[in-house]
């Protein structure tokens, strides 16, 4: 993967990275019946989803002009 | 068969297919339609996905198997075996008067208001002492509190055999005491024989269970 030039896109890269391993965490341990698969959903895949989410919410909150004229496209 | 676990698993990868797009093509926001999508897969199915995860990860720790699999548990799911009915947790568990697969649950939760929520904050609790604390041997677990006759009569109130029962006639003031909570259904002389877990090796098991 190449992370972009643009600082908007890189951080939106990042983001969905780790959302990406967020999810592969929490797909790991959905199935799982013992609580230290509950453990591991809540406390690594939640906390790695939660990262992803608001990384991409302040890249929302501090997009340049040219991306917010961009919008309304 | 599409059960939740499949379809939220579903939803996981496709959620993971839609963001390794915009990881791999990042400039695709740039558009109207790119910005609607990577909305929905940077934050709403993220979002959808661990709430739902998180909700089933709950409902499962109902189930009996969910408490048994801590080792420190297994004498008390062997306890539900007991070929004798004097042993309360065995008879009911045996004769389905509690959900077989949410035996623990059903008579150890708090019917009280936030009952579930506290059931789950003990769990968590328990969860603590099991991987980092220093947990007890089974027979010296104890319960937080006096185990309260209101779980006892979320069933049991207004049954025939509860009410019309000869033992709980014999004296006009036990069942009053007993729905008062002033008289314990697991009182010395009526049901005190629960799980008993230090007397499990000179007991016979019920095996068509297993």
């Amino acid at each position: 993967m190449k992370l972009s030039a643009d600082p908007l896109e890189r951080r939106l890269q990042l983001a969905g990275v780790l959302i990406i391993l967020g999810l592969l965490v929490e797909a790991i341990s959905l199935p799982g019946i013992r609580p230290v698969a509950f453990l591991v959903f809540v406390g690594v895949g939640g906390l790695l989803l939660g990262a992803g989410v608001l990384l991409y919410l302040y890249s929302l909150v501090h997009a340049g002009p040219s991306r917010q004229a961009g919008s309304s496209e | 068969m599409l059960t939740p676990t499949v379809f939220l698993l579903t939803l996981v990868f496709l959620n993971i297919i839609l963001v390794g797009v915009f990881v791999a093509r990042p400039s695709i926001t740039a558009t109207r339609g790119g910005k609607i999508l990577a909305f929905l897969g940077l934050f709403l199915l993220p979002l959808l996905c661990a709430a739902m995860g998180t909700s089933q990860h709950l409902e499962r720790s109902k189930e009996t198997a969910f408490c048994l699999s801590c080792h420190i548990m297994e004498p008390y799911g062997r306890s539900l075996f007991v070929d004798d009915p004097s042993y309360l947790a065995a008879a009911h568990f045996q004769n389905h008067r509690v959900p077989a697969d949410e035996a623990c649950y059903t008579c150890h939760t708090n019917y009280a208001m936030f009952g579930g929520v506290r059931a789950k904050l003990h769990g968590l609790r328990h969860i603590y002492v099991q991987y980092l604390g220093a947990p007890p041997s089974p027979e010296k677990i104890k319960l937080y509190e006096p185990f309260n006759n209101r779980e006892c009569l979320h069933c049991h109130a207004g049954a025939r055999s509860f009410e019309e029962g000869a033992v709980h006639n014999a004296d006009p003031e036990t069942l009053p005491a007993v729905e008062a909570n002033k008289l314990s259904c697991l009182s010395s002389g009526c049901h005190e024989v629960v799980h008993n877990v230090g007397q499990l090796n000179t007991l016979k098991f019920w095996k068509a269970g297993r």
